[in-house]
């Protein structure tokens, strides 16, 4: 059984909005009975927010209006329509609605066009063009959109390049073609789009609804200061969140755990996941070793979990072999212990290498960002292969050392030869490397094998530039 | 260089050595390398480009007169990854290796060769050396199968580079050797002169792998050790052994170029004639054809004397391969003429290469074109029309055959653009930023002036610091070499394999091929070639007097018209020539009314002074005040007077300066030659400064002024590349005469030939039509139910001519669609849209661009009304079910296009309009903002400050002009030209470059009826124009 997790907000609206209630008492004055008869029977805003680039903010501003009706849909990518008839006179009617419509927009940064109109289409149709029309009777509707030019339409651009040869450039012009001869030439589609726009078809437009994110607290009534209690505690929380993650077949790369004192600032530990995770029990597993690896400032009065942006995620299938085992499936297993170890070591103790192609020593090798968890794809495996097979193929690989000191080290000189110690021996010829001079690392060095008194066996060169200085660069095994 | 210890030193030679002709590989240019490798004291240096040669030819003349030895080999790498070094021994075995390179090449997509161990075996490079390059780990396989094979003549090249494990190497080859039996020689794998090409010779990986330079890693060379190094240093790295057995190897090669002998094709001579009597017997016969009364005695002593030359120089099979070619031109119907030194002779003309006619001009001497003394080739070019020469070209190939004939190439140098473009891509900019970088640089701008550009566009100083000198050098004189490419006409054709002469490899257009030397290369070791051109106008005047002859039944050919007619030159002399040849540029134009031409003599002139040779020589002005009568006709000396009396004392033709250098500088015939040569060639070569000491001081003692002597010399460094020698003028000014003539009396033949020999010439179609118009021609507007694809002649009421505009000019209608609706037509007349889209079964597009161009006028009536009716049909489908039971469909209320409208549509699909001029609409705009039409112009005083606005025709900017640029501005009522001075042009680069319709405020400058305006401002006013699509010709 799917455990389903419900809250009072939900019950209204099936979403998961901590804000919501704010529409309820909307709700309940939409099914009040209206007195007058209206002369049209849904009134319609078209909201053009020209510049708006993100979905992300055009679901900001959805979520922000819904205070003014549950009927807000969005016209990617940058277009809203809310149906606002019944709720006009809630707001001072079409220029209160208006002013306050207005408002909200600039609260987030856009400068909208919002047009008044018994048809969807026609209202955004109107904002698009840039005229903020208030058509609020339909004999209007045909009279008022007819100037508008045909292009806040958005039809392909080859349709609409086709109308303009034949001199129709407004929408008053297209809609004097006689319809069959139009459907014939631009498609049954175009035309019920104007069949919609003047009301002669339906309009159904998909309504908009507020992202979901999980946020769980539990007060503990007493207070903990055992890390074992917290875990306990901590459970049902963890175990709530993979209910309510597998439910929606999502999961988190990041959940963020409040612990919550009696004086001081609540404590903040953020679990980061190498890959989308479902999975209470791995998250539990994943906060206790954050746990362990932290000294809690105060005792524990109450605790909440967040997790903010949930991705979509197919649960893992599960391999016969183990991991390791022919086809078993190590990244899984590496994937776990990147996660645990950053839990203990902190997130920037894991480092991945990775090899640069080059003459210069020093960029041969390269720290890289925590290794990636997911397998890796057959094509980068097979690459790595023979990278590391035509490294062997090329001579100066066997003549370097395996130890390189991050930077050169400059050596003494005495009567022009190195010193470290005593003199240092050169027991090779030279390689001479010149390259990297197209950016501020590049370099000219005469680079020898050279034994000190010791018989240690070093890697050094001399710059071929003036004063000729003598570096130790590296040491052989 | 002068090393203390020099002779004590191990002789050396380079022989493995790759030039910047291994494209994007090497970094120096092949006569770099010769003068460094001499300076160091190297005994030779081979070239071994990458499986080419087409460095070969500069290294050689370069090492002329050195004591440095060149040696011509290739690099080759075979597909199993053997790398070798072929050196030619002599000159069999040249030929063998042209041959194995013409083999990798042809097997190859351009740019690229594939060679196989099966090729090596099958053209075996005899009598070369072979220099096996091992790879990391020498494969002693390799060696084994190469002493196997060429036994004797294989050494292993041992090329220390200071990367590590020299010593190890060494031994491991001085081991495999020992093993084999094989010699070692030491060379150096250099690919550039010195060691501070490095970074160019990195750049230019990267550009040839495509990636930035950052990520090019270890495909980059580690070192700079692959340049030419001091003997002294070399003496350090190798044994003494074998440095000494590289040098000893090179004394063995003794193959030198100028072993190279052309032999012309043979199979042309009948069985039993020899060239001589054959060249006799046609030229005898072309005689009786070209003066059916036998020719005059004059005449007749003349051929005499030039077959005597001839033969006496053995030229006949040059002349009788050109005679062939034009032969083949003239039995297909191609119309042709010759030009050039050997062309306007009486052989020539009995042969028919020329329609010169020799009376007709001032009788030549043929010495003038030949001479015994100067031993230079005779040279044909020959026009064809431009649309039917690759039926020539394919007949010389398959005369010859693909092994005897090819074209010559043309080496693809780097500009400042394309340098930018590449090197923007090398320093990680993303392609956009790139083609921004190149846009800076307009056709015009110099290479000096790039950086100052690149930042004023606004690139950040850091990614520049490597770019720009890097960019410097790729287009530092005398240009680095970027790919081969193929030479617009010039066909070598050879009597034996042309593949043993020189290498012959593919070219980008599917069946041609190309020599790996370009025509300086074939120049300079004396090898032939013969240039088949292209030239639109003989197209263009083959097809009017196709019109004349048809609607009026005469009999008008090429050189065949009433001679001399005086109308013809009132016409020319009022400038009144768009559409005739050469004469229609506007540099042309402001020199006829000051010229005056009145002969046919006066054209050859006409034709040879705007060039950059006279005006740069300073010739142009005291020509037109002597021939005015405002200045007296002078001889700077007594030898000249014979030279330039035709010209009035000013010389004006390059063959006029050669003859001053030799009558008056007292240079020798070969000293002319090498001149004429440098002449052409100063700007790849470098310097004509060696002559001209010469040339003063020769015309110092002869009494000569020097200031006369400085000009002659300013003339021939303006003839560059652009010197224009009388023989072509005087083929040219036949062609302008011919063009004039037709346009004076056949002006919609005329227009009519011209539209249907597009794209050519100076002038769009529009420009023409305009001009047609102007001069009382009647136009009619394309129209499905008429127009044929070409534009045609339709006979009037009063039995005149007027031009119908043809389908080809109607934007995106297919050529297939237009034969169909044609075919469907004279089947039976269309009755409505619906019956031509049904029957001539166009599709979309195809009815969409007729209704664009306003040619369904006569069945829809307007366009509006057209696209909705063409809007309605779908090709498989189109008859509508109610359409098709013969319901008519509702007439559609649609407006009727503007006039505006209209005329943005007539650009939009036809490029012109009959209607007005657009600016006529804008007329009452111009005028509330003072601006003048061009009519208005003309009569204000010269010196007033004046403001016009018109299209921009056209921009120009000559190289003689240093800076200016020459706008053609157009408005209703006339042209008008702009000359924009340097520094206005740059203070107002932006309007200048990118406007359409411009603004300018200046004044007027009038002389001799040629009006100019200098222009203080220009304002971009584009806007105005909406929708037009007016784009200009821009000219170099």
């Amino acid at each position: 059984m799917r455990p389903r997790i419900v809250s009072a907000a939900a019950a209204l609206h099936p979403r998961w909005f901590d804000s919501g209630s704010a529409a309820a008492p909307l709700r309940k004055l939409l099914r009040a009975p209206t007195a007058a008869a209206p002369p049209i029977p849904e009134l319609w805003v078209g909201v053009h927010l020209p510049g708006c680039g993100s979905t992300q903010q055009l679901e900001e501003l959805a979520t922000c209006v819904q205070r003014f009706t549950p009927r807000v849909s969005l016209v990617l990518p940058d277009g809203l329509l809310l149906e606002v008839k019944g709720s006009l006179h809630l707001f001072a009617g079409v220029a209160g609605l208006r002013a306050e419509l207005t408002g909200d927009c600039r609260r987030c940064q856009l400068q909208p066009v919002l047009a008044f109109a018994p048809t969807p289409l026609a209202a955004l149709t109107a904002a698009r063009a840039g005229r903020p029309l208030e058509i609020t009777a339909a004999g209007q509707l045909a009279g008022q959109l007819a100037p508008l030019p045909l292009t806040a339409l958005r039809w392909p651009e080859e349709t609409l390049a086709r109308l303009a040869r034949m001199g129709v450039r407004t929408i008053g012009a297209v809609l004097r073609l006689p319809r069959a001869g139009f459907a014939r030439r631009f498609g049954v589609a175009q035309l019920a789009m104007l069949d919609q726009l003047t009301g002669r078809a339906p309009d159904v437009r998909p309504a908009f609804h507020a992202r979901e994110r999980f946020r769980r607290r539990r007060d503990l009534g007493c207070e903990l200061t055992v890390h074992d209690r917290l875990r306990t505690a901590l459970a049902p929380l963890f175990t709530a969140l993979g209910a309510f993650l597998t439910a929606r077949q999502c999961g988190v790369v990041e959940v963020e755990c409040l612990l919550m004192h009696s004086q001081l600032p609540a404590t903040r530990c953020l679990l980061s996941l190498a890959s989308p995770c479902a999975d209470g029990q791995r998250l539990a597993a994943l906060c206790s070793e954050y746990l362990n690896a932290m000294r809690l400032p105060a005792p524990v009065r109450a605790c909440e979990l967040r997790a903010e942006v949930p991705v979509p995620h197919v649960p893992d299938s599960r391999c016969l072999w183990q991991p390791g085992e022919h086809g078993g499936d190590e990244a899984a297993v590496s994937g776990g212990l990147v996660e645990r170890l950053r839990a203990r070591l902190g997130p920037d103790a894991i480092r991945g290498l990775t090899l640069r192609d080059g003459h210069r020593p020093e960029s041969t090798w390269a720290l890289s960002g925590p290794p990636s968890a997911g397998p890796l794809p057959v094509q980068a495996r097979r690459a790595a292969a023979a990278a590391a097979c035509s490294a062997h193929a090329q001579w100066p690989v066997f003549r370097r050392p395996l130890w390189i000191l991050p930077a050169p080290r400059p050596l003494t000189v005495r009567d022009g030869w190195p010193c470290r110690g005593g003199p240092l021996r050169l027991v090779s010829e030279v390689e001479r490397i010149e390259t990297g001079w197209w950016d501020e690392a590049g370099i000219a060095r005469d680079y020898y094998s050279a034994t000190d008194l010791h018989g240690v066996r070093l890697w050094v060169f001399r710059e071929r530039a003036v004063p000729h200085g003598w570096f130790l660069h590296g040491v052989f095994g | 260089m002068n090393h203390p210890d020099e002779a004590e030193l191990p002789p050396y030679a380079e022989l493995h050595c790759l030039s910047n002709f291994t494209f994007l590989r090497g970094a120096s240019h092949p006569h770099e390398l010769v003068e460094q490798a001499d300076a160091l004291g190297y005994r030779a240096l081979a070239i071994t480009d990458e499986c080419s040669v087409a460095g070969a030819v500069r290294a050689h003349m370069a090492a002329k007169n050195r004591r440095l030895k060149l040696i011509i080999g290739a690099e080759l790498r075979l597909s199993c990854g053997l790398k070798l070094v072929a050196l030619a021994i002599d000159r069999h075995g040249y030929g063998r290796l042209c041959r194995l390179i013409t083999r990798g090449r042809r097997a190859a997509r351009k740019g690229q060769y594939a060679l196989t161990r099966a090729d090596l075996e099958e053209v075996n490079p005899e009598q070369c050396f072979i220099l096996w390059l091992p790879a990391a780990r020498p494969r002693s396989e390799e060696l084994l199968w190469l002493c196997g094979r060429f036994p004797g003549r294989v050494r292993i090249a041992v090329e220390l580079l200071r990367e590590g494990a020299d010593g190890p190497r060494r031994a491991a080859l001085e081991q495999i050797g020992a093993q084999c039996g094989v010699p070692l020689i030491a060379s150096g794998d250099v690919h550039m002169h010195v060691r501070a090409r490095q970074r160019l010779q990195d750049a230019v990986t990267a550009i040839r792998l495509n990636v930035p330079i950052a990520a090019v890693g270890s495909r980059l060379y580690s070192n700079g050790e692959r340049y030419l190094r001091e003997r002294a240093r070399l003496a350090r790295l190798y044994p003494r052994a074998l440095l000494e057995a590289s040098a000893a190897l090179a004394e063995e090669c003794h193959f030198s170029l100028d072993e190279l002998r052309y032999e012309y094709p043979r199979e042309l001579v009948p069985p039993g004639e020899t060239p001589a009597s054959y060249l006799r017997r046609l030229t005898e016969e072309g005689a009786r054809w070209r003066w059916p009364g036998g020719p005059p005695p004059a005449e007749r002593a003349a051929i005499e004397h030039e077959l005597a030359l001839i033969a006496e120089l053995r030229y006949e099979p040059y002349f009788l391969t050109v005679h062939d070619v034009v032969a083949y031109a003239r039995s297909r119907g191609i119309l042709c003429q010759g030009r050039g030194s050997a062309a306007n002779s009486r052989v020539c003309y009995c042969l028919g290469v020329t329609s010169v006619d020799p009376q007709r001009g001032a009788a030549l001497l043929f010495e003038r074109f030949i001479s015994r003394e100067r031993n230079e080739p005779p040279d044909i070019d020959i026009d064809f029309e431009h649309e039917r020469r690759e039926e020539v070209l394919q007949y010389v190939y398959n005369k010859y055959g693909r092994d005897r004939a090819a074209l010559a190439a043309t080496v693809i140098m780097y500009r400042p653009r394309s340098a930018l473009r590449d090197l923007g891509k090398v320093f990680g900019l993303t392609p956009a930023e790139s083609g921004r970088l190149a846009k800076v640089m307009q056709w015009w701008d110099g290479s000096t002036t790039m950086p100052e550009r690149v930042r004023a566009a606004g690139f950040d100083e850091d990614c520049l610091r490597h770019l720009l000198p890097l960019a410097g050098e790729l287009t530092a004189f005398p240009g680095f070499p970027r790919h081969l490419s193929q030479h617009v006409g010039g066909f070598v054709i050879s009597a034996g394999l042309l593949e043993e002469l020189v290498p012959v490899e593919n070219a980008a257009m599917p069946e041609r091929t190309v020599v790996q030397w370009d025509k300086d290369d074939l120049n300079d070791l004396g090898l032939l070639k013969v240039d088949l051109l292209a030239l639109g106008m003989l197209t263009a005047l083959q097809r009017a007097f196709a019109l004349v002859n048809d609607f009026r039944g005469t009999h008008h050919a090429l050189g065949e018209l009433p001679a001399e007619d005086q109308r013809v030159y009132d016409m020319i002399c009022r400038a009144d020539t768009i559409g005739v040849f050469q004469i229609e540029s506007r540099a042309q134009m402001a020199m006829l009314p000051r010229l005056k031409p009145r002969c046919y003599y006066d054209l050859v002139i006409e034709v040879a002074i705007v060039r950059p040779g006279p005006i740069q020589g300073d010739m142009v002005h005291p020509y037109l005040r002597r021939r005015a009568g405002a200045e007296p006709v002078e001889y700077p000396g007594e030898e000249v007077r014979a030279i330039l009396h035709r010209t009035l004392g000013v010389p004006i033709f390059q063959e006029q300066v050669m003859h001053i250098a030799i009558a008056a500088a007292g240079f020798t015939p070969g000293e002319a030659d090498a001149l004429r040569r440098a002449m052409g060639a100063w700007k790849r070569t470098g310097g004509l400064d060696p002559f001209r000491e010469r040339l003063l001081q020769g015309m110092h003692v002869k009494g000569y002024p020097e200031e006369f002597a400085e000009r002659i010399y300013q003339q021939m460094l303006g003839f560059g590349e652009f010197g224009f020698p009388e023989s072509h003028a005087m083929s040219f000014a036949l062609l302008v005469y011919d063009s004039a003539w037709l346009k004076c009396h056949e002006p919609a033949a005329f227009t009519c030939a011209l539209l249907n020999s597009q794209p050519m010439g100076f002038y769009a179609p529009a420009q023409l039509v305009r001009d047609a118009r102007a001069h009382g021609v009647e136009v009619r507007a394309v129209d499905a139910c008429v127009s044929g694809w070409d534009a045609a002649l339709e006979r009037r009421a009063d039995g005149e001519p007027s031009l119908r505009l043809g389908l080809r000019l109607v934007k995106s209608l297919s050529r297939i669609g237009a034969d169909r609706l044609i075919a469907a037509r004279s089947a039976q007349p269309f009755a409505s849209v619906q019956d031509l889209a049904t029957r001539a079964a166009l599709d979309r597009t195809d009815l969409e661009a007729l209704a664009a161009a306003g040619a369904l006028a006569s069945l829809s009536g307007n366009r509006h009304l057209a696209f909705w009716e063409v809007a309605g049909f779908e090709r498989g489908l189109p008859l509508a079910p109610a359409a098709a039971a013969g319901a008519v469909e509702g007439r559609p209320l649609l407006s009727s296009p503007t006039e505006g409208e209209q005329i943005v549509a007539d650009y939009a699909s036809l490029g012109l309009t009959l209607g007005r001029h657009p600016l006529a609409l804008l007329r009452a705009r111009l005028h509330a903002d003072s601006l003048l039409p061009a009519s208005e112009l003309a009569r204000a005083a010269n010196g007033a400050r004046v403001r016009t606005a018109g299209l921009v025709l056209m921009r120009q900017r000559p190289a003689t002009a240093s800076g200016v640029t020459f706008l053609t501005l157009e408005d209703e009522s006339g042209q008008v030209n702009v000359i924009v001075w340097e520094s206005v042009g740059r203070a107002q680069r932006r309007a200048l470059i990118e406007s359409r319709l411009l603004e300018v405020h200046g004044e007027l400058q009038q002389q001799d009826g040629v009006i100019h305006l200098i222009a203080r401002r220009l304002i971009d006013r584009s806007h105005l124009l909406g929708g037009l699509l007016a784009r200009s010709r821009d000219f170099h």
